[in-house]
């Protein structure tokens, strides 16, 4: 599907990642020291630091935002005086939460698990490294696009929960407001990418021995963030592209006119909205754990019940969503019910608190600026769980929905978050860097920042009835904001401190060594700092009980630890990994037997360098900065409207010129055996990944068709008539596709005989078919907009056209991949290898179910 | 061969099953029966294409289980939501 992410073979022996950064001198791989490494990189750790930079540079951006509102609301002032205009206010409020929620709080977590992970679980490297470079480059764009929306004629400025019908053109009509929502679509992609990859890394390629049970506590909680991202932002996208289509095309779903519009979006918006709280905050969960363990000296106590009470919030979280929507019209019963269901989840977080609370009596704490960070992040995490609980009831939620108390209560939930990751950069930073940080300033900035934030927020919980995302207040609450206002600078002024102490050891820093953390005992403290580029001296295997690196005549062994759980999951101060067994390190250059073993049998080297993702990246921002000049399905008139438009242009042709060029690319991703593949053992990195993917798709389309199900109840359900008059075109259409989907069959089987025509005569049916479903559709809707029947019509068309027409757009992606297999297929490339017609087939057969669902519901019921 | 005839069969089943679904709809039934019927056609056919063309039934259950989740997210979605209306 994509060129060969992963070797086809992948049950050629693995090298175990012993080839070192010499190796790839050869294959252009350019060092640290170059500014073009940074952008063909796609090594996981080269990621990793990208995403934390990347992070930090949109925490000052939304920083900025909130420092100004802080400035705005010194004292109480009527609309348009002090510093911002009412408007510029509007958008300081919305594009902060977007911008700390979205652009900073994940993907700062991201940056950790993107380096850490692949280590602790003994990996080389995530399963498609390119497609993790491309996440990366997505998110930037994305961020970027953000901050253009400014200079559009205002950013996007309805608040950051982007409530229907605020989030019209009727009330935010800016250019800019399209691109802060696409901007945001982006940035969903760029996630969903992102889980499929890390998904497939954590079921498929741990190191043997590594079972989930011992899997780290980091790497469980970034697995149990990626499960809940996959299904979530699933529906996130579903909202945003109706949002984007409403916006841009002109559908009315979300229009005030419609029956429970403003109600579908907080349904779709809060079903990803509060999966998020737990993915923004599981990472740091898992950095808290890891942490706690380490400076007491103690695993954690009640390590299977924290773990099980992970998996039992990630699993509650999608059942809690209406608990934002006690002020919206739903019924009293289900008001209820999800009241039970909210206080239900915090039952599992007491558990973990405790279980936390419990380590630190039975342990020895040792006070580094690491376990400072984590500790304050706990206590600030049971002050926001508390004044939650409020929030959860639904007589007490009627009078604090949108005042102060909601504003206090989730800031000491999500910035328990930051706090935590914060410690967790101070924990990993000797690793990333290979020096030490400057323990003193660590600690400085962890006293300004903890007294700096409770002096911003404390006070918010006093001055509780100010009225949320609104710059006048009662007069008399102006000694508490005036309090909040010092402590958001005092807060601020906090992170100059980290930044100094950072750029500065980095260069003039203590050398620190493979573990510089006394009891710090998962794997990524048994090798080097920073570790080499394919992470270890050989196979990292835990199948004797310890954690050894295998490699011919070199094995060794890591940790001085006796039982293999102990260093596999961060355990009991004996199992201290002590990277002592790194054999044969010579300049900084591993070389063992498995290295040689490799360039003699002329094994390819994996790969770490693409341009590609950075283009595709490039392309996708200039697409949708084009879109986003697109209103009332046309673009403006005059000079702009052309820039749009050519933007547009240029950048969706770039997209795929690049993606081909990436499919075409000779890339040699981590090839296996790998060790623990449970529960995907036998399935294949590839495949796994395309199911994976194809389940958030099932996500997408479910809540398209939740939506039209929605409205439909909203409206009358058998008062509703289809669009189209005529079933035919819809049935001749099933035909089509049924047939496609046969005739994909027929090209695997043929493939799987090495019959090469047969291959091509059945792919170029498919193709060919597609296209025939895409021509008939074409003529349907063209006589449906001659009869007057538009997008805008109602929201019977609205849903009609939306629906059928995201099924089209997967029809057409299909039918690409499909032109790009037929000469491939022509050159008898499936004949050894039919697994890629089989990936196609996959996701081809998916389209297929999805259409005998849109069938019925569009053209028969 | 015979897996051949089998991947055949199916085609043939799912093409008359969609026509069939017209016909449903067609034959004058109580609309909500017809709703029902129509709608079972739809899942049994999904769940023939996933089992067969896209292997289900020869994967390991975790793929299964896979989707299954996806779905039933979909659902609770749906259902919740709708059931919310006053």
């Amino acid at each position: 599907m994509s060129g060969d992410e992963t070797s086809p073979d992948e049950s050629v022996e693995a090298d175990g990642g012993v080839a070192g950064e010499a190796v790839h001198e050869d294959h252009e791989f350019p060092p640290k020291s170059s500014v073009k490494r940074w952008f063909v990189t796609t090594n996981h750790k080269d990621v990793g630091m990208l995403y934390l930079v990347t992070s930090l540079l949109f925490l000052v951006m939304g920083g900025v935002l909130a420092l100004l509102m802080r400035t705005q609301l010194w004292v109480p002032r009527a609309p348009g005086t002090g510093p911002l205009s009412a408007f510029a206010y509007n958008q300081a409020v919305s594009v902060h939460g977007l911008v700390m929620v979205f652009w900073f709080l994940s993907p700062f977590a991201f940056g950790f698990a993107n380096y850490v992970v692949p280590l602790q679980i003994g990996a080389k490297d995530l399963a498609f490294p390119r497609l993790n470079a491309l996440s990366y480059w997505f998110y930037l764009a994305s961020g970027i696009l953000l901050g253009v929306s400014f200079f559009q004629g205002g950013s996007f400025a309805g608040g950051w929960t982007m409530y229907a019908p605020l989030s019209l053109p009727r009330f935010v009509p800016s250019i800019g407001g399209n691109s802060a929502i696409l901007a945001l679509l982006l940035f969903v992609v760029s996630v969903t990418v992102g889980s499929v990859n890390f998904l497939t890394t954590i079921h498929r390629m741990r190191a043997d021995g590594l079972t989930l049970r011992r899997l780290p506590l980091f790497t469980w909680t970034i697995l149990l963030t990626v499960w809940m991202m996959l299904f979530a932002f699933a529906a996130l996208l579903a909202a945003l592209l109706i949002l984007s289509a409403d916006r841009l095309l002109g559908t009315t779903y979300f229009a005030a006119e419609a029956a429970n519009g403003a109600l579908l979006w907080t349904h779709l918006f809060w079903f990803f909205g509060h999966p998020e709280v737990y993915i923004v905050f599981f990472p740091a969960l898992g950095v808290m754990a890891e942490t706690f363990q380490t400076f007491t000296g103690r695993r954690i106590v009640g390590r299977k019940w924290f773990i099980a009470a992970m998996v039992l919030v990630a699993l509650q979280s999608f059942v809690v969503w209406m608990h934002h929507m006690f002020l919206t019209s739903i019924n009293l019963e289900i008001k209820t019910l999800f009241m039970v269901t909210t206080i239900g989840i915090s039952l599992p977080f007491d558990l973990m608190v405790f279980s936390l609370i419990y380590t630190m009596v039975k342990g020895r704490i040792r006070f580094t600026t690491p376990f400072l960070f984590s500790f304050g992040g706990l206590l600030l995490f049971i002050v926001g769980g508390i004044t939650g609980v409020f929030l959860g009831a639904v007589v007490l939620d009627y009078e604090f929905r949108g005042t102060y108390w909601v504003v206090a209560h989730f800031h000491y939930v999500m910035v328990a978050g930051v706090a935590a990751l914060i410690g967790g950069l101070y924990y990993w930073y000797p690793k990333m860097t290979g020096r030490m940080y400057d323990e003193f300033l660590g600690k400085l900035h962890f006293a300004v920042f903890f007294v700096g934030f409770n002096l911003l927020y404390f006070p918010m919980f006093v001055a509780w009835e100010t009225p949320r995302r609104d710059f006048a207040y009662d007069p008399g609450m102006t000694t508490w904001h005036q309090l909040a206002t010092v402590g958001g600078f005092v807060f601020g002024l906090s992170f100059l401190i980290m930044v100094y102490n950072m750029v500065v050891s980095a260069y003039a820093g203590e050398p620190a060594d493979d573990n510089p953390w006394e009891y710090a005992s998962t794997a990524e403290w048994a090798v080097p700092s920073p570790p080499p580029l394919e992470n270890f001296p050989g196979v990292p295997s835990y199948g004797g009980g310890r954690l050894q690196f295998l490699g011919g005549d070199s094995e060794t062994d890591a940790t001085e630890s006796d039982a293999a759980d102990s260093v596999a999951d961060g355990g009991s101060p004996d199992g201290v990994a002590d990277g002592a067994g790194t054999a044969e390190v010579v300049g900084g250059e591993v070389a063992t037997p498995h290295r040689r073993a490799q360039e003699e049998t002329h094994d390819p080297a994996p790969s770490h360098a693409s341009i590609w993702p950075f283009g595709v990246g490039v392309a996708a921002f200039l697409a949708l900065f084009g879109l986003s000049g697109f209103q009332n399905g046309q673009f403006a008139s005059g000079a702009m409207g052309t820039v749009y438009a050519a933007s547009t242009g240029v950048g969706l042709l770039g997209v795929l010129a690049t993606l081909v060029a990436m499919a075409r690319e000779r890339f040699h991703g981590p090839s296996g055996p790998f060790g623990e593949s449970w529960p995907f053992g036998g399935v294949g990195n590839v495949k796994t990944g395309v199911w994976i993917f194809l389940a958030s798709d099932v996500v997408l389309f479910g809540a398209f068709i939740g939506a039209y199900v929605f409205l439909r109840f909203s409206t009358g359900w058998v008062a509703w008539e289809p669009i189209p008059e005529n079933v035919t075109p819809g049935l001749v259409n099933t035909y089509l596709l049924l047939t496609s989907s046969f005739a994909v069959v027929l090209a695997l089987e043929a493939a799987e005989r090495e019959h090469r025509w047969g291959v091509v005569a059945s792919l170029g049916t498919t193709l060919v078919l597609g296209l025939g479903f895409l021509g008939n559709k074409a003529i349907e809707w063209n006589h449906l907009f001659h009869e007057g029947v538009w997008l805008s019509s109602n929201v019977r068309a609205s849903t009609f056209f939306l629906t059928t027409g995201l099924h089209a757009a997967h029809v057409i992606t299909g039918l690409l991949i499909a032109a790009y297999m037929l000469p491939r297929a022509w050159r008898g490339a499936y004949l050894g290898d039919s697994a890629p017609i089989e990936h196609f087939g996959l996701y081809w057969h998916f389209v297929d179910i999805v259409w005998l669902f849109l069938f019925p519901l569009f053209y028969i019921l | 061969m015979t897996r051949l005839k089998l991947y055949t069969a199916i085609y043939v089943v799912l093409f008359v099953s969609a026509t069939v679904q017209v016909l449903v709809e067609q034959a004058g039934m109580a609309y909500w029966t017809a709703l029902g019927i129509i709608m079972v056609l739809s899942f049994a056919k999904a769940v023939v294409v996933a089992g067969y063309y896209q292997h289900l039934r020869w994967e390991p259950r975790s793929v299964t289980t896979l989707v299954a989740m996806g779905l039933l997210a979909a659902l609770a979605l749906t259902v919740a939501a709708t059931y919310s209306i006053t």
